[in-house]
């Protein structure tokens, strides 16, 4: 095995022998991200209405299902609807505050058994019992951090009880959103990427963030395409008017 | 009254071995538009086929000979848009550095392909053609993605009175020639040809047209094969005349 | 070296690939469907063309200071509690993951599609060492099952009808299937879920690496890459070292070109960013992260001929446009990497020798460069290559002979004029109706599908004293 200092001089005596090909320059990134996040976010809520319309383009071109509501307790009956029609027996969620909205009692009621993930992390046994739970889970709500319009893809990112496996293993990921979430191009997620991981990380985030554009799919075969292939068959989004934190 | 175009005729070693007619076609059109046209003794070849190979040495041997040959040429035309991009493109690097480099810098700002030259060059673009027949047109590799020019091709043929003018599907693909590549690997260059006729051949054309010698030499030689009598010509062999010009 | 050199001539190989019809049948579908897509979702686009020249802008620039980003990379996966190992070749490579799988008493390795890990052939050694590597990508597992190699950058299985991988299915399951792509994903579904659930380690490659953040990102549209980095214990990411990108700003212009390059979609369906293990607080996540950063033959590359092949995203587009891929397909080339970019990258990875021939597979028709979303000039690259064989004398020595006598020639015009009369007279037992159809030897290559037109009558420069004296 090579060690680091030898790897990295290896490289540095090959890069001795050229100046390059052409003058070059990697992207500008923004100085102060955070701040330069803050100021895109008093942008974008102007033009929300539009960023949503295209977003609801993009989303349902590459195959999600779109609704809307007025405001989030709304959401449990869409929730009902989307488990009724595809015979859904078992909801994973994540943790009720991160969410916004509690589905469990309109869940439970139509006889749909509603699993919110924990907050912090239990041992062991009971976090393999809950592996099992969400691997038999057919419906997995989630939030989302951001919604590009331009591409139609959510973005997710994983923390204390906001796991990665709720948008992934079961058949059916539903994602609720609201405003907030709105951007409009690939450039500005940039900008928020940016921001994310400027200073000390905020409690609770996890390791994983994740873009999704739609349903699992693959071409493999003939290049016909064919959907959720591992990942969820179907991906739906909830855009709730009135915003889902609780008063703004 | 200003002074008439002179130009000098670069007739590549495939024009001059095997399409001769090319060349007096050419030679004749640009006649009657008033240009007049030299062809400096001992031209050879460009030497794209050695620089392909890998033969830079030799290649650039070759193409100090040519840069002398054609030192003071006001402008140079060239019927094949590969030897055309071989000089403009490769000259100047195969010479950096020597004593005829900014000879061969002269030499590739003042080539042009042959339609690029009445196109761009002239400014002329209206023509006419004793044939009736459907052509289509093929973009070859060097002109195209080389020269960056599919344009002037396609407006002195949009403006080819006679000829009726369809689309190429695939035009933009290559024909399989590649110069030794055809050799080398013939059958996978005949497969390669076999594709671009048979889109010729669905685009309902009774005449191809290209640019370029090699490439006339591939689809000439495989129409030959085939029965559906379609042929392969240099758009220098359509324009009969100017329009409105003199006969 | 990292791939054994192919002995049957490529001439042989091609041929093989030319007569089978399911070959032609299955890349011309494909080819074509790519080409289609990816020209919809830039005619779409019109930001492209300028994020594509940014695109290439950021790797050069990233290569002018590789060393600087690699090491932010590797202190801040290491501040991460990631580890980092570095491989110089592929036995390295090899052997670290071996000993990771060990440490960790892993017995299955479930492995998101990573051209990386093929290159380095990591599979065979995995189950050499007792742990079963299962390929999760759909088109992987497909080549997995039949023991063959990836045919195209991006999607393996391309080669394969869908009757044929009903067979391989049937075959596997011991039990009927229906050759319908539909069916056929299913089962790969309900076959593979079982396997996220229950393995002890995931193997990735990884499209991009942001040094800012200590991020490794990957491009994927099945879901697996997230199962692979989420579900098992251990994480291991392959990942050569040019694909480390300075930061998420720089990511962001590569996501928005890479995809449409490649499927012609505007984003893959999943593009996962993995900051290291997972956090104290997290449910889920990998406990070990470890990323391999490989060299086998890159890193001489950052000052020799091939530094622009470093700017590779791995997209395949190259291989969709490319006439002689589209004929032959990806096996007939016979190295891990196939198409316009897997010559040099066979260069780079095995030597000058190892591509004696494939630098001559391709017209250089230059249909590769314009679809590369970094613009990789590879038929220059190409000419490149063929300069070094013929520098190392790597070509049988005929060709040599004929080439160095036709720059002889070339440079003393009265021979070359010879070549009209002496033409004319050689020619004459093979003209027939104006046409020559056959010729011995080597030029028989030619004539047996393909008319040669003869040596005209009078060359042009013959004609020239009599043509210019009628038009003065």
């Amino acid at each position: 095995m090579t060690a680091r200092a030898d790897f990295l001089a290896r490289i540095r005596g090959e890069m001795a022998k050229t100046r390059g090909l052409f003058p070059a320059a990697a992207a500008e990134r923004p100085a102060r991200p955070r701040e330069r996040l803050d100021v895109l976010r008093r942008e974008l809520i102007e033009r929300w209405p539009q960023s949503l319309e295209r977003f609801r383009v993009e989303f349902e071109r590459v195959a999600g299902v779109f609704h809307r509501v007025a405001s989030a307790s709304e959401v449990p009956a869409v929730l009902e609807g989307i488990c009724r029609a595809g015979g859904a027996h078992s909801v994973v969620t994540w943790a009720t505050p991160r969410l916004g909205i509690d589905a469990g009692p309109t869940l439970a009621a139509a006889g749909i058994a509603v699993h919110a993930m924990p907050a912090t992390v239990p041992p062991l046994e009971e976090r393999r019992r809950l592996r099992e739970v969400i691997a038999h889970a057919e419906v997995g709500v989630t939030g989302a951090e951001l919604a590009i319009a331009e591409t139609g893809t959510l973005v997710l990112r994983s923390a204390a009880g906001q796991p990665r496996s709720t948008s992934l293993l079961p058949a059916c990921h539903v994602a609720l959103f609201d405003r907030a979430a709105l951007v409009e191009t690939l450039e500005q997620v940039g900008i928020a990427l940016e921001a994310w991981h400027e200073g000390v990380p905020p409690e609770g985030q996890g390791a994983v963030i994740n873009f999704i554009t739609g349903p699992s799919r693959t071409a493999d075969i003939e290049l016909t395409l064919t959907r959720g292939v591992h990942g969820p068959k179907e991906v739906h989004a909830i855009f709730v008017d009135a915003g889902l934190r609780a008063g703004g | 009254m200003t002074a008439s175009p002179r130009v000098a005729l670069m007739i590549t070693c495939l024009a001059d071995l095997f399409y001769p007619e090319i060349g007096e076609r050419i030679v004749r059109l640009l006649r009657r538009l008033g240009v007049t046209v030299t062809l400096p003794a001992g031209q050879t070849c460009c030497g794209l086929p050695l620089f392909n190979s890998g033969f830079h040495a030799d290649a650039a041997a070759v193409a100090r000979r040519t840069v002398a040959i054609f030192a003071g040429a006001e402008a140079v035309v060239v019927p094949s848009g590969s030897c055309a991009w071989m000089v403009k493109h490769e000259y100047p690097g195969l010479l950096a550095g020597g004593s005829d480099a900014a000879a061969a810098r002269q030499l590739a700002g003042r080539t042009w392909e042959f339609s690029q030259y009445l196109v761009r060059a002239l400014g002329r673009t209206a023509f006419e053609t004793d044939t009736s027949e459907r052509v289509a047109y093929h973009d070859s590799c060097h002109l195209l993605r080389g020269l960056h020019e599919s344009e002037s091709p396609r407006a002195l043929l949009r403006n080819l009175q006679g000829a009726e003018v369809v689309d190429l599907p695939g035009s933009d693909e290559c024909c399989g020639f590649g110069g030794s590549f055809s050799v080398r690997l013939p059958e996978v260059s005949t497969a390669i040809l076999d594709r671009k006729l048979a889109n010729v051949e669905a685009s309902g054309a009774r005449c191809v047209v290209a640019c370029d010698a090699g490439c006339l030499m591939q689809m000439k030689g495989g129409l030959g094969r085939r029965s559906s009598g379609v042929r392969a010509v240099h758009l220098a062999e359509l324009l009969d005349r100017e329009r409105g010009g003199v006969r | 070296m990292s791939e054994p050199l192919i002995t049957t001539p490529l001439r042989e190989r091609a041929q093989q690939a030319l007569g089978d019809r399911f070959l032609h049948e299955a890349l011309d579908i494909a080819t074509t469907k790519f080409i289609d897509l990816r020209r919809e979702a830039f005619g779409d686009f019109p930001q492209g063309e300028g994020l594509r020249d940014r695109a290439r802008a950021i790797k050069e620039a990233t290569l002018q200071q590789l060393d600087r980003h690699l090491e932010r990379l590797i202190d801040n996966v290491e501040r991460l509690g990631g580890h980092v190992h570095f491989a110089t070749t592929a036995d390295e490579a090899r052997d670290v993951i071996l000993d990771i799988a060990r440490r960790t008493g892993a017995r299955m390795a479930v492995k998101s599609k990573s051209m990386a890990t093929e290159e380095i052939h990591l599979n065979d050694a995995l189950a050499a060492a007792g742990v079963t590597p299962v390929e999760t990508d759909l088109g992987e597992y497909i080549i997995q099952l039949a023991h063959e190699r990836p045919s195209h950058i991006i999607a393996p299985a391309i080669h394969k009808t869908k009757g044929q991988v009903a067979e391989l299915f049937a075959r596997e399951l011991k039990r009927e299937v229906a050759a319908d792509p539909e069916v056929l994903t299913r089962i790969a579904r309900a076959e593979l879920r079982e396997k996220f659930l229950q393995a002890d380690l995931g193997i990735t490659g990884a499209n991009f690496a942001v040094a800012d953040t200590g991020t490794v990102v990957l491009v994927t549209n099945e879901g697996n890459g997230r199962m692979v980095t989420s579900l098992p214990r251990v994480h291991v990411a392959v990942m050569g070292v040019e694909k480390v990108v300075p930061s998420m700003t720089d990511l962001m212009v590569f996501l928005s070109v890479l995809a449409k390059s490649a499927t012609g979609q505007k984003l893959s369906v999943y593009t996962t960013l993995v900051q290291g293990p997972r956090r104290a607080h997290e449910l889920e996540g990998p406990d070990e992260f470890h990323l391999v950063l490989l060299d086998n033959g890159r890193i001489a590359q950052i000052g020799g001929a091939l530094r622009e092949a470093l700017y590779c995203l791995r997209c395949g587009a190259c291989l969709n446009v490319c006439p002689v891929y589209r004929q032959i397909g990806g096996h007939a080339y016979g190295y891990t990497y196939p198409g316009p970019i897997g010559i040099l990258l066979t260069a780079m990875l095995n030597g000058t020798r190892s591509v004696k021939e494939l630098a001559h597979a391709s017209s250089l028709c230059g249909a590769c460069a314009d679809a590369c979303p970094v613009r990789i000039d590879i038929p220059k690259m190409l000419i490149e290559l063929r300069k070094e064989v013929d520098e190392a004398k790597l070509a049988p020595w005929p060709e040599r002979v004929v080439f160095k006598a036709f720059a002889r020639l070339l440079r003393l015009p009265a021979l070359y004029r010879l070549g009209g009369p002496l033409g004319r007279l050689l020619q004459r037992p093979f003209v027939r109706g104006g046409r020559i159809r056959a010729l011995p030897l080597f030029f028989g290559h030619w004539t047996r599908t393909r008319d040669l037109p003869p040596v005209a009558a009078r060359t042009f420069q013959e004609r020239w004293t009599a043509l210019e004296r009628e038009i003065r």
